[in-house]
């Protein structure tokens, strides 16, 4: 057992240290450290600079314009883009259907959507969730019926995140009511601009617009856009949402936000003393931060255990699961950490031409809305009560 | 033992909740939470009109209540509306503090009764998290007036108010408990400067800094030096207030989750059918269950001995913090993306809930505080 990095990865660690130094903008890590929500140019400016070098999608094979990462250089890449706030890469394109695509697609499917994708051509989106297929995602209604050479899709999709900015979606729809309900589902890749689509935003409970709803009436989607095999959806969702998995556990994040939790904890006071003196705070922020090196060990576990078989199994649900809770603990702290100004609440504190007062400290801004927003983590993606389901059915076999 | 409320208190809180329910709609709470107010003048003056203030406020305040149990009675059915308007502060902290004034002063109080005046109390600073005693805003006598200069941080309710009631330092250190004092002064007294700030759980707080305000020695509100006691009474009375606000918070949390688990259906059955959510709502329901019981001892002791009343009052705000995280959470998880959505009820109530937490103290403040006096 060597816990350690090898030399290779330390030296690959120092080049991403080094590209991220010059070339991430100070006023985008600083949004990121608040949780302030992107927009759609500065999400897509990032993209852009990343696959300058080549590390949109490191993760991809060569041949499909990646670098063939493994987990541990990904896992590398993500803590370093953590550590200094930069940019999530939004995991539709990258992390969930482009893997699809590169396993069940066809050859013409790969060679026009991937390119576009690192190009930043396409803004994806996911339509999985329906308002009343939830966790109970194989219970969906959107239909497709064929008619020529195209789908006519009707149904509605919810909780589509960032859809707003969204040209094109991967959707599960019904292409057959027969058999079992996951027998009758297909893949299907529509583009959002066409007739009979619209969206509508949903606001969150801290105000924010990140999720949409999308409504689809007599949408016609030409057949090419299948993916795969008709009625073999199911299959694929599946296969996708082991590869969302990958960076689930947000060990990176978490560890710049412990250490941001300890430096607010140290400026605001407890007793006349700085509150992270306090010994019952201290426990607290010692307690989740065991928990978080205890995940690393396991994610890293857990994902070099993939790389030897393929893709992450189901024991990659233990990270959704740990990753959620532990961010949780960490806004709840934060939040706590902030006393009586936790309750002010002022997204728009970096916003170019804000001219409202400063607020000292400054996380105090985004702290509350912070921890409401996040709440999704353990919601979205398969709920945690789902990722128990998978653990208890086909890791623990009960 | 007798657990239940009187005839009176019950009908108060039945009107109360009724008027609530029928009258106070979370749409249009909503809206007034996100106006240039705050809150709404309207709702405001028919809470006033319907006996609130006089339930809440001793004869000797010119009410005819302001026993610990009217305190929850009203303030659980102000949490069960989730009612934004200032009543905690504005007609029940600001009476209190006021009582130990001049005629002038209490003028302004009687003026809250019948709806005609609206004071802030502005106590807390940035300095210390929930101390009461950490007072830094200094009042340096000067001839016949004062000289003020400091903060007053996060205050609700204060725009819009007529006059500002607050404590400074007239003496000592900024942590001992003597050496305070209080003063009123209208809101529109020069040298005082705001900045406001929405407040996560709808509505505005402000900061108030003072710059060497001058104000009239006849602003001082009872003796000089010798506030500590008058603010722990109007804030321990606050506690009291806000840990019932909290409990009918959870109790509509409670109806509205319930009702999900029973209707929403995934799988073929209502959700509530499947064990695990049906433990967890268990433990939700005990766990108020033993608020309520919590905020009902701290009710009972609170006219004992002030060490007595403290201990109990910190396991009451101590159980509120802790079961209300809980429940927040708790009630948004088990809703899955239907909790975090804005147009649905829950997540306005789960904020205020979360909120509360942060004023007078949270879970772990009281959790210290208990152990000093069970020691």
């Amino acid at each position: 057992m060597d816990l350690s990095f090898s030399n290779e990865q330390e030296n690959f660690r120092k080049d991403v240290r080094n590209f991220l130094r010059d070339t991430l903008k100070p006023n985008i890590s600083s949004k990121m450290k608040l949780g302030i929500l992107l927009s759609k140019d500065e999400i897509e400016s990032w993209h852009n600079t990343l696959n300058e070098k080549g590390w949109l999608a490191g993760s991809w094979p060569k041949k499909y314009g990646g670098q063939g990462w493994g987990v541990i250089e990904s896992f590398i890449f993500e803590e370093e883009c953590s550590a200094v706030g930069a940019p999530r890469i939004l995991p539709f394109a990258f992390n969930m259907l482009a893997p699809v695509l590169m396993a069940f697609g066809s050859d013409k499917q790969r060679g026009y959507w991937l390119p576009r994708m690192l190009n930043g051509d396409d803004w994806w989106c996911q339509g999985y969730s329906e308002p009343g297929s939830g966790s109970d995602l194989a219970s969906l209604k959107t239909s497709a019926s064929r008619e020529g050479n195209h789908y006519i899709v009707n149904g509605q999709k919810t909780w589509t995140t960032l859809g707003q900015h969204a040209n094109m979606i991967f959707c599960l729809v019904k292409t057959s009511t027969k058999g079992k309900p996951q027998e009758g589902i297909s893949f299907l890749l529509i583009d959002m601009n066409s007739d009979g689509i619209e969206v509508r935003p949903l606001r969150t409970i801290d105000g924010e617009h990140e999720i949409n709803e999308v409504f689809f009436t007599n949408v016609k989607v030409p057949i090419e856009n299948l993916v795969g095999e008709e009625n073999k959806g199911w299959t694929y969702a599946k296969y996708l949402l082991a590869h969302e998995r990958t960076g689930i556990a947000n060990v990176g994040l978490s560890k710049r936000r412990i250490g941001e939790l300890k430096q607010l904890a140290s400026e605001t006071k407890k007793d006349g003393k700085p509150l992270i003196q306090d010994p019952i705070f201290a426990a607290r922020v010692a307690k989740t931060e065991i928990d978080l090196a205890n995940l690393e060990i396991t994610n890293l576990r857990i994902l070099s255990r993939a790389q030897a078989g393929g893709s992450p199994g189901p024991e990659s649900s233990i990270l959704k699961i740990l990753g959620s809770e532990i961010g949780q603990e960490i806004d709840s702290l934060t939040r706590r950490a902030l006393g009586r100004r936790a309750t002010i609440h002022v997204p728009n504190i970096l916003d170019y031409g804000y001219n409202g007062p400063n607020i000292s400290p400054i996380n105090a801004a985004t702290a509350a809305g912070v921890y409401f927003n996040n709440r999704k983590t353990s919601i979205y993606g398969g709920s945690n009560e789902i990722q128990k389901n998978i653990i208890s059915k086909a890791v623990l076999e009960l | 033992m007798d657990f239940s409320l009187s005839s009176e208190r019950q009908i108060l809180f039945d009107t109360l909740t009724k008027y609530f329910r029928n009258e106070y709609s979370l749409e249009r709470r909503n809206e007034a939470a996100s106006s240039d107010l705050g809150f709404s003048r309207d709702s405001w003056k028919s809470i006033a009109s319907l006996g609130v203030f006089d339930a809440l406020l001793k004869p000797e305040l010119g009410g005819f209540g302001g026993d610990p149990i009217d305190i929850i009675t009203v303030f659980e059915a102000i949490g069960s509306g989730l009612v934004i308007e200032p009543v905690l502060n504005s007609a029940l902290m600001s009476s209190m503090v006021l009582s130990h004034g001049s005629e002038q002063q209490k003028a302004v109080s009687q003026a809250v009764l019948a709806g005609e005046a609206r004071p802030i109390f502005a106590h807390f600073e940035d300095l210390e998290q929930y101390e009461i005693h950490s007072v830094e805003t200094q009042s340096t006598e000067s001839g016949n007036a004062f000289i003020v200069n400091g903060t007053k941080s996060a205050v609700r309710h204060l725009v819009g108010a007529c006059h500002l009631i607050f404590s400074a330092r007239t003496s000592k250190t900024s942590n001992e408990k003597d050496g305070i004092s209080l003063f009123m002064i209208p809101l529109e007294t020069s040298g005082l400067t705001f900045e406001t700030f929405e407040s996560i759980d709808g509505g505005i707080v402000s900061d108030v800094t003072f710059s060497n305000v001058r104000i009239n020695k006849d602003s001082l509100i009872g003796k000089k030096d010798q506030a500590i006691s008058i603010i722990s009474e109007a804030i321990e009375t606050g506690t009291l207030a806000l840990c019932a606000e909290a409990l009918g918070i959870m109790e509509r949390i409670k109806d509205i989750t319930l009702n999900y688990l029973k209707t929403r259906k995934q799988f073929g059955v209502p959700i509530g059918k499947f064990q695990t959510l049906q433990h967890r709502m268990t433990q939700l329901f005990i766990e108020i269950e033993q608020t309520r019981s919590a905020i009902m001892n701290a009710s009972f002791w609170f006219n004992d001995s002030v060490e007595t009343r403290k201990k109990y009052l910190s396991a009451a705000k101590y159980t509120v913090g802790r079961v209300g995280a809980l429940v927040a959470e708790e009630s948004i998880q088990m809703h899955g993306g239907m909790g975090m959505t804005w147009e649905y009820d829950l997540g306005h109530f789960a904020k205020r809930l979360i909120m509360i937490n942060h004023e007078f103290g949270d879970e772990d403040h009281h959790l210290n505080y208990y152990a000093k006096f069970s020691a």
